[in-house]
């Protein structure tokens, strides 16, 4: 029965393919038409169908291998993963509408066919998933890692004095983590007084600017002031339009000034060195 | 088990040094108020550096515990929250806003002699 399919398939090669890359093409988002070249459409067209006839052909090793390489060529091509799956469907779809035409598949040995056609399928489709999620999850994973580079180390400057400089937008997760290491931080110097600087932060939203604010309230919690400092005229803007209530902070312009005044408070202050001539 | 509360000059010194559970802190608010009113202490640390994990029943009790505490005219000041116990008191809510905290008992004294203005 393999073997009817695979005949099929090789004789009318040229038919579906040509009928499966009219049906892609209508059926997908024209923003990704645009974006594949047709030579690379076809390439890929062609490597599929000729993939599926080797599944017939060769030894499952073989197979296997190859529909690993194409896996991963799909991957690299960047075909969006509905698009793919969709095109196995309608290559199924086309191909057993086409043999039922020719009064291959009948209604006696329909079940048969049915069930050949799955076991083709099955293992391409599920190939295909895999190599799509483990492509994600490596991303996902690299990603995670660049975060975590990025989120805020506490650096003590003075004695009892700590600076943790923001980069780059926060959100939820980081918060997090950026609460935790100021908290851990805080106890570990035994600081008195940490600036949090925000110069390298682009938007404070209600958001950022609430965790800030529990950020704060904990510091005080464990025993130190928390002071925020780096604030741009866009962001005072910013936080006076949206209505967001800082009283609870200590907030200066720059870290300069902030650590200035947190010298101050504890008791400190930068002196100019007489220099003798 | 009690909490033992200690005696230093006019201050009082309480280490708690296990999880609270809810009878035990109700035991200790009283004890600690029967104590400022037979000792006339001005002043109290609470120290809660080995306290890993509290919950919103005991932040209270701690919270009313530093309200009544000033009210017999003793200040209160808590010393050397965990940061995860700290995340957790933000987390539900509780601001502890007007309670006094240090980041160790040594500086908590200093905070409290400061406070007392010796």
């Amino acid at each position: 029965m393999d073997k009817k399919i695979a005949n099929y398939i090789k004789t009318h090669k040229e038919l579906i393919l040509s009928r499966w890359k009219s049906e892609m093409k209508e059926q997908g988002d024209e923003r990704f038409v645009r974006v594949v070249s047709n030579r690379v459409f076809d390439g890929a067209s062609q490597q599929f169908i000729d993939l599926i006839v080797s599944n017939l052909m060769e030894s499952n090793e073989e197979f296997s291998q190859r529909l690993h390489k194409f896996a991963e060529n799909v991957v690299h091509i960047g075909w969006p993963l509905n698009f793919v799956t969709q095109g196995i469907r309608k290559f199924n779809e086309i191909i057993f509408h086409g043999m039922s035409e020719e009064g291959v598949v009948t209604r006696e040995n329909y079940m048969e066919f049915t069930e050949g056609f799955d076991k083709w399928f099955g293992p391409m489709n599920d190939e295909i998933l895999s190599t799509y999620t483990s492509t994600w999850e490596r991303t996902v994973t690299l990603q995670k890692i660049a975060l975590k580079e990025l989120s805020a180390q506490l650096i003590p400057v003075f004695e009892g004095i700590s600076v943790m400089p923001l980069i780059g937008t926060i959100d939820t997760e980081r918060a997090k983590q950026i609460m935790e290491n100021l908290l851990h931080g805080v106890v570990k110097h035994r600081s008195e007084v940490v600036l949090i600087d925000i110069t390298g932060v682009p938007i404070i939203d209600t958001m950022i600017a609430h965790h800030l604010i529990q950020a704060a309230e904990s510091v005080r919690l464990v025993g130190a002031k928390c002071m925020l400092v780096g604030i741009r005229p866009e962001i005072a803007q910013t936080i006076v339009t949206l209505g967001i209530n800082l009283d609870s902070l200590i907030t200066k312009n720059t870290l300069q000034a902030g650590i200035e005044a947190a010298l101050e408070m504890t008791n400190r202050k930068i002196v100019g060195v007489e220099v003798e001539s | 088990m009690k909490i033992p509360i200690l005696k230093l000059h006019d201050c009082l010194l309480i280490s708690i040094q296990w999880e609270l559970d809810d009878e035990t802190a109700l035991q200790f608010q009283e004890d600690l108020l029967n104590k400022i009113y037979q000792t006339n202490a001005r002043g109290v640390v609470i120290d809660l550096t080995s306290v890993d994990i509290i919950d919103s029943f005991i932040a209270k009790v701690l919270g009313d515990v530093v309200h009544m505490s000033k009210l017999m005219g003793a200040q209160v000041v808590l010393t050397g929250i965990q940061p995860a116990v700290a995340i957790t008191l933000i987390e539900l809510g509780i601001k502890l806003n007007d309670v006094h905290t240090a980041l160790d008992l040594e500086k908590g004294l200093k905070k409290i002699k400061m406070e007392l203005g010796e």
